[in-house]
């Protein structure tokens, strides 16, 4: 216990990893706060600078990143209806009317209070469940974890709203990215045409800047002339018995964004809606009619995605299944500095595990300062001009996709992406499963040889021992039933009903 | 049930390219190993492929059944496509991407860097030519002192500059 407190608070002590992690809370603020700037942008790209470093100055600095950029996209949500993030999304319905009745600070202030109060939540469970989960992810058999990764896949496309038939094709798509190059167990080239340097495969990295740093840049594009309304910011810090009231709401909603977050492939963007939902169903009377400035409305969707990141740590660092898109691209970092996630990671380097726990709680303390503290110079950020700031953004992601290898080719690989990612955007297919796909794809391959390999190469045996452990048959019923949810008789049955 | 998502210009085509595409890479995987083993190296890439061949057909079908969006008064389908997916903006920022990532080598970091900020901050609509001189200026000192030093990240010297000055010093 002492050496896991030791370890914990090995950021809080050491003046450099201390630095690092408000740097980055303030720079995840900062990026979240401008509408198009997702964290998962800013993270994709700061890893390819930051894998020099010793790992633990790259947790801190990310840790940080992630925790203030999914704050961060609250504000412009208020300020301009514009999410910063798309776990900011339910944020905007009853944000920016209270921003438009001139409540705008006090919004502010309750976002941040609760958020804070949420990520506490959040990162508690993270070291309270993270442990466990980890004991019990010694059991899994490679099957579970096909299961499990195809699973994460499966919910990003069906929880998130949009087509289940896009977000499948964008996962296959990743996984198809993520196999390109010479085939871990047998050195057979898959997707290389004879391309000697497609036999190194395609650097995940160029490809994560590609789709979330260069076509979200396009995608912007389209709205040139958005301007920011001129807010009043002047009252900030909400009142005792305000926080008191929405309190219960809050570990209400925390609780939908820890275990929301901790399923594969969810995250804060869907743990937001599903607590925005909760909240317009079970509170009786709020403030406001919901849509016309609630402070439930408010209060319910920055809780879920603040709980949602120590959640989102669960199975990437149990099972090395990210939870939403940017701890797929947290599991990229980690495997640069040689790490790999899952079970073994918690037991054989426990150390890392207790210094994310206390990165992230320092992280979020530094956001309830500068939370707190900077509201009037955010207000002035999200009016930053496009104009400048996205080419200064194509210049960093090029450094970027260039500083992994020193190699030109990442950099082409990156506007590819990038141009791809901006027409399957436009057409309404997301680019999270294809970077979950890149991550899960080769853990799937592997775990679904050796699962045959133990089969003897025998598919029937191979269904069947789906059929054999509890385990097994709980993440197959999972996986059924999130099919089944999305077919047209479950719903037909479910509007009877 | 009623489409609930209009189709774009161009998702059709868009669509029929992502499933020969698709078909294309099906193949490829079968060319991996064929049908040798089920544990084999092109398995698992035959079944991704497999899944997107599916999919591709199942979101063309959606697509096919969607109600178009609707083009202005007098607008061709090629008008409607430039308006909505690739305006001259969008076209022109891509442009000036590739040149600034085919220029990146030969001229270094700093200089194409620096082209390629001036003018897409003009093209962008940004017409203050100061500013974007001194912000295109001030931002890659920025860069290159924190990227070189803290991160310790190589940016390109450019080769034209090196043999220009090696040429010179000859």
């Amino acid at each position: 216990m002492t050496e896991a407190l030791g370890f914990f608070f090995i950021s809080w002590v050491d003046p450099h990893l201390l630095l690092l992690t408000a740097f980055g809370t303030f720079a995840g603020i900062y990026i979240g706060a401008i509408p198009g700037l997702s964290v998962t942008m800013a993270v994709s790209i700061l890893i390819s600078f930051t894998f020099k470093w010793e790992v633990n100055s790259a947790l801190a600095l990310i840790s940080g990143i992630y925790l203030g950029g999914v704050y961060g996209g609250s504000r412009s949500a208020i300020l301009l209806n514009i999410p910063g993030a798309p776990s900011a999304i339910a944020t905007g319905l009853d944000g920016y009317p209270l921003a438009k009745r001139g409540e705008a600070g006090t919004a502010i202030g309750l976002t941040t209070v609760v958020s804070v109060v949420a990520g506490f939540i959040g990162i508690l469970t993270l070291a309270l469940a993270a442990p466990a989960v980890a004991s019990l992810a010694l059991k899994f058999a490679p099957r579970d974890y096909l299961m499990l990764a195809i699973w994460g896949i499966l919910l990003v496309g069906s929880l998130s709203g949009g087509s289940l038939a896009k977000g499948i094709f964008a996962g296959a798509l990743g996984v198809l990215i993520g196999s390109v190059g010479l085939d871990p167990m047998t050195a057979e080239s898959r997707f290389t045409f004879g391309n000697l340097q497609l036999t190194a495969g395609i650097s995940y990295v160029a490809a994560m800047i590609g789709f979330f740093g260069v076509a979200e840049v396009l995608c912007q594009l389209h709205e040139l002339k958005l301007k920011a309304i001129k807010q009043d910011v002047s009252k900030i810090l909400p009142s005792w018995s305000l926080l008191r009231k929405y309190l219960p709401l809050t570990a209400r909603t925390s609780a939908i964004g820890v275990v929301v977050g901790a399923l594969p492939g969810a995250g804060g963007d869907i743990a937001s809606l599903m607590a925005y939902d909760h909240a317009k169903r079970t509170v009786k009377n709020p403030s406001r009619p919901f849509g016309e400035g609630a402070y439930e409305g408010l209060v319910a969707p920055e809780s879920a995605n603040n709980a949602a990141v120590g959640g989102a740590y669960i199975p990437m660092l149990t099972l090395g299944i990210p939870g939403d898109a940017v701890t797929a691209v947290i599991i990229g970092a980690l495997y640069i500095h040689g790490l790999k996630p899952g079970p073994m990671l918690m037991l054989e380097t426990p150390h890392l595990f207790w210094f994310i726990v206390g990165s992230l709680t320092l992280a979020n303390i530094f956001l309830l300062v500068f939370g707190l503290s900077g509201v009037r110079l955010f207000a002035k950020i999200v009016e930053t001009p496009k104009a400048i700031l996205l080419p200064l953004i194509l210049v960093l992601s090029a450094v970027g996709a260039y500083a992994i290898n020193n190699n030109p080719v990442d950099v082409y690989w990156m506007l590819a992406f990038g141009v791809l990612g901006y027409f399957l955007k436009m057409y309404g297919f997301q680019v999270g499963p294809v970077i979950l796909g890149m991550i899960l794809g080769p853990l799937m391959d592997k775990s679904y040889r050796q699962a045959m390999i133990s089969a003897e190469g025998n598919p029937v045996q191979f269904a069947g021992e789906f059929f054999t452990s509890p385990l097994s048959l709980v993440i197959l019923t999972a996986l059924v039933l999130t099919i089944a949810s999305q077919t047209i008789w479950w719903k037909r049955l479910r509007g009877r009903a | 049930m009623p489409p609930t998502r209009q189709r774009l210009p161009g998702e059709l085509s868009f669509l029929v390219v992502l499933l020969l595409a698709s078909l294309f890479l099906l193949w490829t995987a079968y060319g991996i190993s064929k049908f040798d083993s089920l544990t084999s190296a092109g398995a698992f890439p035959m079944f991704a492929t497999a899944v997107m061949v599916i999919c591709a057909v199942l979101i063309l079908r959606d697509a096919a059944r969607a109600a178009p969006s609707e083009a202005q008064a007098g607008e061709s389908l090629a008008g409607h496509f430039i308006r909505r997916l690739t305006p001259p903006v969008v076209v022109g920022f891509t442009v000036a991407i590739a040149l600034y990532m085919w220029l990146l080598q030969p001229l270094g970091f700093l200089l194409s860097s620096y082209l390629f900020l001036v003018a897409s901050m003009a093209l962008l609509g940004s017409r203050r030519w100061g500013l974007n001189l001194l912000v295109s200026a001030g931002a890659l000192a920025a860069i290159h002192a924190i990227f070189q030093t803290v991160f310790s990240v190589v940016l390109p010297s450019g080769t034209v500059l090196k043999s220009l000055i090696s040429g010179g010093g000859a």
